[in-house]
């Protein structure tokens, strides 16, 4: 996890104008996120990668470090920031083999690849110079926003998996978002030092620990599978799978070996591999190849020909049998320099294992055979990622990547970054059709943009267009598509993400979808209350930094700060004050989220009239049950979707009434909330005319509940009956939307009213001897187990355990100094859970809707149904 | 005790009927109801003239969801209830009488002029109107075209159409109420342009011949009954354009008219006007007489 980078002899010096030049060869760009669960070697494995690899030069970048880290990143050993780095790789393969191109396409690519060779440089351009963009995301759950971003803008993922640790919960959720995300992965079996040194496993043990990873990967890659993504399954035979050690920088795919071994035995590098792996067997007496061990004293192949030289050599070295290892040496064609062979030990080892298979060629090559480029991913990506017709102008060069001069252009903004100039901040994002150009026309489309509408829509020039190293940025003319680059400016129009075109007609790239939520809030306020403009400011520029995190101020005037989870909170808190305000604040214990539901059918037909009397509703609530809850939010149903396919489903899976399906007039909050409104009326004129305005009733009352003004779950409101004025102007929104309101508050309330609360999955892994502690910890905070697993090979056990948001604050450090540091809690946000008692007749609900009440500055007492319902 | 529902004519502070202000004068309390319409002065004038300084303004939250508190105190003295033109026209105030008589409380109404009468100086008779409708602003997710079929009607039937236009005082902003929260838009009153406008996208929407834009005669009046009043005759393309200064605005579409009608009318017409008067009977569904 050190970030201690050397500065490698070889290093090339690669230029800005340089990597511009290559970002034209759309063939030849790799575009990958790293990604695994948190402290299996991602941000370690990828300086490797940027050793062997010619990054921009440390001249041109005015002595800058290339993976530019936050302070706190090397404090805490994890990260917290996606960061992207480009590399420079040159890899002796024909380009045209690897992208699949035509004949035409080859003809361009080479004219392409000859203009640039034309250019004077110390790095030759050729077609096979690769430009490979890499993100190292986080692995800790509080940041998956981060790894959602990322994935985004790439189409491949090196997917890095402890070899002890073997696929654990964060991986599942990062593999799950990059297969829906339409990413290609590629596995890394990390950390196969420690299985040697530390485990000291042998050959055929280490074997079965690689198979257990891929296998788990390949589960998770099935269930998720996409039939447009093509077989993802990850395959050592097939080269997708390396297996090393980022932190002593060695690697090995089985096409490294197989390349040695095939000249051996004459036998091609292809069939070589599959010999490789699974149960092959090399019969050294008859000299033969077999797949029948039938006397049981012959070596798998893989275990003979790869992990058995490997773990001999590691025992050689660390047990300093010299003239062994020399021998060995040679053996590898591995030399070592004068001073390289007074090393002994690790450092040697280390030494040895990065001269034999140094990882940064086996990881490259891998990424470079086996990534898509962004001409080949974009074919089935653009399906996943846009919004509008498939077959329009702009859908259609996204899916061709068409970077020709008057292309429609397409770029997605995933993220900001904070530039030196305080406040302000790079759109950072992927152009995905076109070349996005300084000073271009250009409009900027917000994610709530409908074609046609007026609204989140600014139509600009784009003021600068730049490169994006770190901190390190360099003002480019234009950046063609495939390629990742920031913008200067678009901050001023844009939250958080958006999409930005050129045709009229083009629609916005699908808004990311986060597998958390911020569930965990703080209300925050300056220590010195004149800074509470800065606190203001602050909350904004934060608000901007991160993908997720929320920031709003409530109805009490309190300014929260919503975010994903505990460590989360922290480094929000800790950015806040260092780098948007420069002053403290003071931080209220964290608040919970918590949502409105009712759990049966309302038990009469409740009516509301307009202010102006002259218009009723009358409205039924009914509670919608957890799967169809679920199931909106995964959107399989969704407020987008065809009401006749959509209605059929709903009654095929939901139970419910064909016609009734068919008629839902809402989803809330935020239209596409888990709460329906269903318009069951008949006959009713003008009916259509209060739509809108009912709709916007339903909105507000879903987004703050009558319980404690908390966002309403799993309701349905059946539109039972309605009576109206005859005259549009006393039927407007004035007059229907608070009805629908009070309407929908008091059929909620009389259908057994209830608090959900968020409760956290815990994923601990703890030593067998301090599991009773963590029973005990979990015991306290109304948590339970409810599955124990024991590692293989280890006493490592992984526990699984439910724990209510509201009593985890402090876990993390109770569970650490109660089992003295050995118990590893990661929590995720996992399900809504009743609360126990009912709303009226006392118990936890009561209290904590009276709690969340006086917190928020609500009128005390739980509200009564009276002030909701009208009589007729 | 009782709740005088007082008309106060459609001009300024003096349009006030001699009883009328006897009763205000002698009322305990005074509520002015400032949002179906507008007189063309204020609140100060209006105390000046009835020699009090206590009139409570009663804005559309405070006549519909606190109407207690006017018609409740009339249980033990005289409330009047101010309302501009007459209370029993164009308002909707039939809910605060129901519920005051509810209560045991005695309602009484004074009369006034009401846009519903005084729209006859432009020469329309007032005989040949049918409904009323009222145009409400369009937004760009509610354009409600209900008004439609009544104006068809009417002129199926050969009658004058009186479009009351929309007036938005205090309206909240909606977006922010989705949210939770409440602010305020200002106060909007529909033009006759507007309201032009709004009626041929409606023609335009439903097709169904109620009236044509460019031949169809309709008569625009901004501030009936005041001095300064304004009306200008022509088809709706032509009114769209029409200049009528400040509000309030109505629009009559008209049926069939009468010569003498045509007559009175003459002198408000736009110059050159395209505008064709329908053929005597050729609204009327007179059966398969041709």
């Amino acid at each position: 996890m050190q970030q201690t980078h050397k500065q490698s002899d070889k290093m090339v010096n690669f230029s800005v104008d340089q990597m511009r030049a290559i970002m034209d060869l759309k063939h030849n760009i790799r575009s990958m996120s790293v990604i695994a669960h948190v402290d299996h070697g991602k941000t370690t494995l990828t300086d490797s990668l940027v050793q062997k690899a010619g990054i921009i030069s440390a001249k041109a970048a005015g002595g800058m470090r290339y993976t530019d880290t936050r302070k706190d990143e090397a404090e805490r050993g994890i990260t917290i920031k996606s960061t992207g780095i480009s590399m420079f790789f040159e890899y002796d393969i024909k380009a045209g083999e690897v992208a699949g191109l035509s004949e035409e396409e080859e003809a361009a690519q080479k004219a392409a690849v000859e203009e640039l060779m034309e250019a004077e440089s110390n790095v030759k351009i050729s077609e096979n110079s690769y430009l490979i963009n890499l993100i190292d995301s986080p692995g800790h759950v509080d940041f998956s926003s981060e790894v959602t971003a990322a994935l985004r803008v790439t189409d491949g993922a090196l997917v890095v998996v402890d070899t002890i640790d073997g696929v654990c919960v964060q991986t599942e959720t990062v593999l799950r978002q990059a297969i829906s995300e339409r990413v290609r992965p590629v596995l890394m079996v990390n950390k196969v030092d420690r299985a040697l040194l530390e485990l000291q496993l042998p050959a055929e043990e280490l074997y079965q620990a690689f198979c257990r990873s891929i296998e788990s990967v390949n589960v998770i890659v099935a269930m998720y599978n996409d039939e447009a993504l093509g077989d993802v399954q990850v395959d050592p035979t097939k080269g997708t799978v390396a297996f090393g050690s980022g932190l002593h920088q060695w690697a090995f795919t089985l096409k490294r070996f197989a390349k040695t071994y095939g000249q051996k035995f004459n036998v091609p590098e292809d069939k070589m591999m599959g010999k490789l792996w699974g149960d092959w067997y090399f019969d050294p007496e008859r000299k033969v190849w077999t797949s029948q061990n039938k006397d049981g004293n012959l070596e798998r192949a893989f275990c003979q020909f790869i992990a058995t030289p490997i773990t001999t050599l590691f025992e050689a070295i660390m047990a300093e049998k010299h003239g062994k290892v020399k021998k060995m040496l040679s053996a590898i064609g591995v030399e070592l320099k004068a001073d390289e062979k007074e090393l002994t030990g690790k450092a040697l080892l280390k030494r040895v294992m990065q001269k034999w298979l140094p990882a940064g060629d086996t990881v490259l090559e891998m990424i470079v055979l086996h990534l898509p480029s962004p001409a080949v991913a974009q074919k089935y990506r653009v399906d996943t990622l846009y919004n509008g017709p498939l077959d329009d102008a702009t859908a259609t060069a996204i899916r061709n990547c068409d970077t020709s001069d008057n292309a429609p252009l397409c770029m997605y903004i995933s993220k900001m970054v904070p530039t030196s100039d305080k406040g302000r901040f790079y759109g950072f994002g992927r152009v995905f059709s076109g070349k996005i150009a300084t000073g271009q026309k250009v409009r900027i489309l917000g994610p709530n943009y409908t074609p046609g509408k007026k609204t989140d829509i600014w139509v600009k020039n784009i003021q600068r267009t730049v490169i994006m190293m770190g901190r390190y940025t360099e003002q480019v003319a234009d950046i063609p598509a495939g390629n990742t680059c920031a913008l200067v400016g678009v901050d001023q129009y844009l939250l958080k993400s958006g999409t930005i075109v050129t045709e009229e007609d083009a629609h916005t790239i699908k808004t990311m979808k986060f597998s958390v939520s911020p569930v965990v809030r703080c209300a925050v306020e300056p220590k010195n209350s004149a800074d509470l403009p800065k606190l203001v400011e602050g909350m904004k520029r934060l608000a901007k930094s991160d993908p997720m995190v929320l920031c709003y101020t409530e109805e009490s005037g309190e300014h929260i700060i919503a975010c994903s989870g505990e460590l989360h909170m922290e480094i929000c808190l800790q950015d806040l004050q260092q780098d948007f305000m420069g002053t403290e604040v003071k931080v209220s214990d964290p608040v919970v989220s918590f949502r409105e539901t009712c759990n049966a059918k309302s038990n009469q037909t409740c009516l509301a009239k307009s202010a102006n009397k002259h218009n009723r509703l009358f409205v039924e609530a009914d509670t919608l049950g957890p799967e169809l809850c679920t199931a909106i939010d995964e959107g399989d149903i969704n407020a987008g979707a065809d009401a006749k396919i959509q209605g059929r489903k709903m009654a095929d899976e939901y139970g419910w009434d064909v016609t009734e399906a068919r008629k839902i007039w809402a989803f809330g909050p935020e239209g596409t909330g888990p709460n329906l409104f269903v318009d069951t009326t008949k006959g009713v004129n003008y009916l259509i005319e209060i739509k809108e305005s009912v709709v916007g009733g339903f909105a507000w009352a879903t987004q703050n509940g009558p319980l404690c003004e908390e966002q309403m779950r799993g309701c349905r409101f059946n539109l039972m009956d309605v009576t109206l004025h005859a005259d549009a102007i006393h039927r407007g929104m004035g007059q229907i939307m608070p009805t629908a309101r009070r309407v929908c508050f008091s059929s909620m309330m009389t259908a057994e009213p209830n608090l959900l609360e968020p409760v956290y999955l815990c994923n601990i892994s703890v030593p067998q001897d301090a599991m009773g502690n963590v029973y005990g910890v979990l015991t306290q905070r109304r948590g339970h187990v409810f599955s124990e697993e024991q590692r293989p090979g280890t006493p490592q056990m992984t526990l699984l355990a439910y724990l209510p948001v509201m009593e985890s604050f402090g876990f993390t450090a109770d569970l650490r100094s109660n089992t003295g540091g050995k118990a590893f809690p990661q929590c995720s946000f996992d399900h809504w859970e009743p609360m126990t008692g009912t709303v009226y007749g006392g118990g936890k609900v009561a209290e904590t809707i009276l709690a969340v009440r006086k917190r928020k500055g609500l009128k005390e007492g739980i509200p009564e149904i009276a002030q909701y319902l009208d009589k007729l | 005790m009782v709740l005088y529902i007082i008309g106060l004519g459609l001009h300024d502070e003096k349009d006030v009927t001699v009883r009328g202000l006897e009763l205000i004068k002698s009322s305990d309390k005074v509520f002015l109801e400032a949002y179906t319409s507008v007189l063309s002065v204020g609140k100060e004038r209006l105390e000046a003239f009835y020699g009090r300084d206590d009139i409570i303004v009663a804005d559309r939250d405070y006549v519909e969801c606190q109407a207690e508190n006017i018609y409740l105190p009339a249980k033990d003295g005289n409330v009047s209830f101010l309302v501009v033109g007459d209370p029993v026209c164009a308002t909707t105030h039939s809910d605060i009488m129901i519920r005051a008589r509810e209560v045991g409380v005695k309602v009484e109404v004074v009369h006034n002029a009401s846009a519903m009468g005084a729209v006859g100086c432009c020469g329309l008779q007032l005989y040949n109107f049918g409904q009323t409708v009222s145009i409400p602003y369009f937004d760009d997710n509610w354009r409600p075209t209900s008004f439609y079929p009544r104006i068809k009607y009417n002129r199926m039937g050969g009658m004058h159409t009186l479009c009351l236009l929309d007036i938005k005082v205090k309206e909240p902003d909606f977006e922010a109420m989705k949210r939770g929260k409440i602010v305020y838009l200002p106060p909007r009153f529909m033009l006759v342009n507007e309201s032009a406008e709004q009626l041929i996208e409606a023609e335009d929407i439903r097709k169904g011949g109620a009236y044509i834009p460019n031949k169809t005669l309709c008569v625009g009046l901004a501030r009936l009954g005041q001095p300064d009043q304004c009306i200008i005759a022509g088809t709706l393309e032509e009114l769209k354009e029409a200049d009528f200064g400040k509000p309030l605005h109505c629009l009559v579409i008209c049926g069939e008219v009468h010569e003498m009608e045509l007559e009175a009318l003459r002198p408000y017409l736009i110059e050159n006007s395209t505008f064709e008067i329908d053929a005597e009977g050729s609204l009327f569904d007179r059966g398969e007489t041709d």
